[in-house]
């Protein structure tokens, strides 16, 4: 971002995004993924610059009055490489870390068992929704509910499947509420940790080379030092 | 080790009526008290109120005395009772916590709470986990075991924190006989190991074998309470929404027939 | 004419490959009761999912009245085959009793009258009466599975389908349910229960389907199940006879339920008459 143009994001695609992924061995999902998460930015970015571009002249391609210019191309491209560094980063993070390494380390440095579980539970909950949901529809089928009509039928029956999913789903949060109870689960304090992510110490000194850098980046750019 | 209650009088918020009136029950070591009534007659309160979580984790209002080796727990916090008292549900899945990978690490939930060392929760975790039988589905998905298998978890779990006492609300409601058997299996050998049980469970065949007592309960009052064989064999069960073991139903039968006791008490010995 | 068929039947799982039914050919007739038993894995819950459509067969057919069930929709089975599952909290959706009854021959587009009166008379037989403005989630567990029996039976379907119709049930429900049954087939409907309760199966069913891995091990009476002989088959689906019946094979009587093992003891006590002189 701070190197200008094209070839900043593009180097940083390349290093902090695709090389980790390669070896991660996402690569695929990381572009289906990531593609589909900037989509609807890229495409009206790409729109917006190509057309509009304030000062294109070289004429491309013309669309009754609008006008797509060489210039505009050339700047669209410098902010999809932009969003594409941002969408690659954030699902290469989605797709390496595991929820409970991510909450059980969170939890290592401090944050409250009571978080930590919450946060692991909400990943739990949505396959115990849908299979909930997916019972409560044969049930309802069964009764005569019409999930293969027309649009407006299937609308309206919505009802009687949220419905239950919802209570269902409360329903059993407060019978688990219980057990864990029943388990110590309000105990204050602290819980044993029965294990915790590997992180060795180049990882640690890679993290803080990389908050410091950020970091001295920005005062860089915002006192104008480097263009 | 005896949990004693004594003239238990509950009420859940918010509710005009009373769920429990004047119970008084004694859990001695190495006893099963099988509870049984009709549905609603306050079975799952009773559990609940043992136990502590009634009125500690749901409100409500409770009278009368509880009491571990004479200690009043009045003033317990529940993480302190649980390790007294477990309780168990009737649902299988429900009591996962759903945030453990592995069996192993489900049933160390409890002492992980406590914030043990890790050797005592692995050490505990080991002996509930062989207590109960399942040490093989250690490494094992919670989710993906049989009903039975769960609700072996779930008894594991609650061991793991070393109750004396264990009080299981229809551990086999959901179950079928395959994983009926194993729970009861289980159950029958924790008490040989000295762990007193209450179990409320409305098939009486099941506490007939387990059970060396039987407590019955209607509209929240104790009505009936002896030793196994003579509360299961008394003719008022049926009007208070009992259905006595098949082999007492059986011996009913015979006799308002006219048939010899004898013919059939061979017959049911080797059945 | 056969209310119900199945040819062949045979249902692979498309994600896990399991072939969960392997070939089932089965018959219905009107006015029977017959109870399906099995282990878990056994097929018997996707057996079920076949009769109204909400599974279709990988292999084989569905025959409802004599036409193939691929060509209808669900919405359209459920007219002939209504399914009761065995979790009514994956079902109640109403905010009273009357309203959850409702839904089911509402969807069926049954005029008012028919409504009320099928309503009525739902409520009536599962003891319900005197409760449509009660939340259902007010009634206990026991009286939910009721309610969710009678919200089925309003719809009176010409088959009716029970999945472990008394697993959680109380004294009095498993009762309930029983007359339901005996009612419902003694009115021409033909029933169907999947269940694990031996007793129950003995004494009300007079036909027994044994399932184990897919396949049809046994159909055939409830005295040709727990024939002694047929113990170990029994017993490899993990079922047991009930003790009726396992009390009469020591004996040495024809019985599978209290009251036959009883009259048939009675009977062999009574000493010989002496024919007359």
């Amino acid at each position: 971002m701070v190197l200008g143009g094209l070839v900043g994001p593009s180097v940083l695609l390349a290093v902090a995004v695709i090389a980790p992924a390669l070896a991660a061995g996402v690569l695929r999902d990381l572009a289906r993924t990531s593609a589909l998460l900037a989509l609807p930015i890229a495409a009206s970015a790409l729109l917006v610059n190509v057309f509009f571009f304030p000062g294109g002249q070289t004429e491309l391609l013309r669309v009754g009055p609008i006008v797509a210019t060489a210039e505009g191309l050339a700047f669209a491209i410098e902010i999809l490489a932009r969003i594409m560094a941002i969408s690659g980063a954030v699902t290469l993070f989605y797709l390496t870390t595991r929820p409970a390494d991510l909450v059980v380390d969170l939890e290592r440095r401090g944050i409250s068992p009571r978080v930590a579980f919450v946060a692991n539970a909400s990943v739990q909950t949505v396959p115990a929704m849908v299979e909930r949901a997916s019972q409560i529809t044969d049930a309802q089928r069964a009764r005569g509910l019409d999930t293969e009509g027309g649009l407006w039928k299937r609308l309206s029956g919505i009802v009687p499947i949220v419905g239950p999913v919802i209570l269902g789903s409360i329903a059993e949060v407060e019978e688990r509420t219980l057990a864990l109870e029943a388990r110590g689960f309000t105990r204050p304090g602290r819980r044993t940790l029965l294990w915790a992510p590997t992180d060795r110490a180049w990882e640690a000194v890679l993290r803080w080379a990389l908050v410091i850098a950020l970091f001295g980046l920005v005062v860089l750019r915002v006192t104008g030092m480097f263009p | 080790m005896t949990l004693t209650l004594a003239a238990i009088g509950y009420r859940y918020a918010g509710s005009g009526e009373p769920a429990l009136l004047d119970v008084d029950l004694e859990l001695r070591g190495g006893e099963v008290i099988g509870l049984v009534g009709a549905s609603e007659s306050g079975k799952t309160t009773l559990c609940l109120v043992a136990s502590g979580l009634a009125p500690r984790a749901i409100g409500g209002l409770l009278r009368g005395r509880i009491a571990i080796d004479g200690e009043d727990v009045d003033s317990w916090p529940m993480h302190r009772l649980s390790q007294h008292v477990g309780i168990g549900f009737q649902s299988p899945a429900t009591q996962l916590s759903q945030v453990t990978a592995t069996v192993f690490e489900e049933v160390a939930f409890g002492p992980v709470n406590f914030a043990l060392p890790r050797d005592e929760v692995a050490a505990r975790t080991w002996d509930a986990l062989s207590t109960v039988g399942i040490t093989d589905l250690a490494e094992r998905d919670p989710r993906r075991l049989s009903g039975g298998q769960q609700q072996l978890l779930a008894i594991a779990g609650l061991l793991a924190l070393g109750p004396a006492h264990l009080v299981l609300d229809e551990p086999t409601a959901q179950l079928d006989p395959e994983g009926t058997r194993l729970v009861t299996d289980a159950l029958a050998r924790l008490a040989e190991g000295g762990t007193a049980i209450l179990v409320a469970e409305q098939k009486t065949d099941v506490l007939a074998a387990l059970a060396s007592r039987i407590a019955v309960l209607d509209h929240g009052r104790l009505v009936m309470a002896g030793p196994s064989d003579e509360v299961l064999g008394d003719r008022r069960l049926t009007e208070l929404g009992v259905t006595p073991p098949a082999v007492v139903r059986l011996r009913q039968a015979a006799a308002a027939a006219g048939i010899g006791a004898g013919l059939l008490a061979e017959a049911l010995i080797d059945a | 004419m056969p209310e119900l068929r199945t040819e062949g039947l045979v249902h692979v799982y498309p994600g896990s490959g399991v072939r969960a039914l392997d070939g089932v050919d089965l018959r219905f007739d009107p006015g029977e009761r017959v109870a399906v038993v099995g282990q878990n894995g056994s097929g018997k819950s996707t057996l079920v999912r076949h009769l109204n459509g909400l599974l279709r067969p990988t292999e084989g057919r569905v025959l409802v009245d004599g036409s193939d069930a691929r060509g209808m929709r669900v919405a359209e089975l459920a007219r002939r085959v209504g399914v009761v599952f065995q979790d009514p909290d994956r079902q109640i959706f109403a905010g009273s009793v009357l309203d959850e009854v409702r839904f089911g021959p509402r969807n069926l587009g049954r005029s008012a009258a028919e409504l009320r009166e099928a309503v009525k008379e739902a409520l009536d037989l599962t003891g319900l009466t005197g409760l449509e403005s009660r939340n259902p989630y007010d009634l206990g567990g026991s009286r939910r599975k009721l309610l969710a029996l009678a919200s089925v039976l309003a719809m009176r379907t010409p088959v009716l389908v029970l999945d472990e119709p008394t697993t959680g049930q109380d004294r009095a429900g498993i009762a309930r349910v029983r007359s339901v049954m005996e009612g419902a087939s003694a009115a021409g409907r033909t029933v169907i229960a999947v269940t694990h309760d031996m007793e129950f199966v003995a004494e009300l069913f007079g036909r027994v389907v044994v399932m184990r891995s897919g396949r049809i091990i046994l159909d055939g009476s409830p005295s040709q199940a727990f024939d002694a002989a047929r113990r170990d088959l029994l017993r490899s689906t993990n079922l047991e006879a009930p003790l009726a019946a396992r009390v009469a094979a020591r004996v040495g009587v024809e019985a599978v339920t209290e009251a036959d093992l009883v009259s048939a003891l009675a009977t062999a006590a009574r000493p010989p008459q002496r024919p007359p002189q």
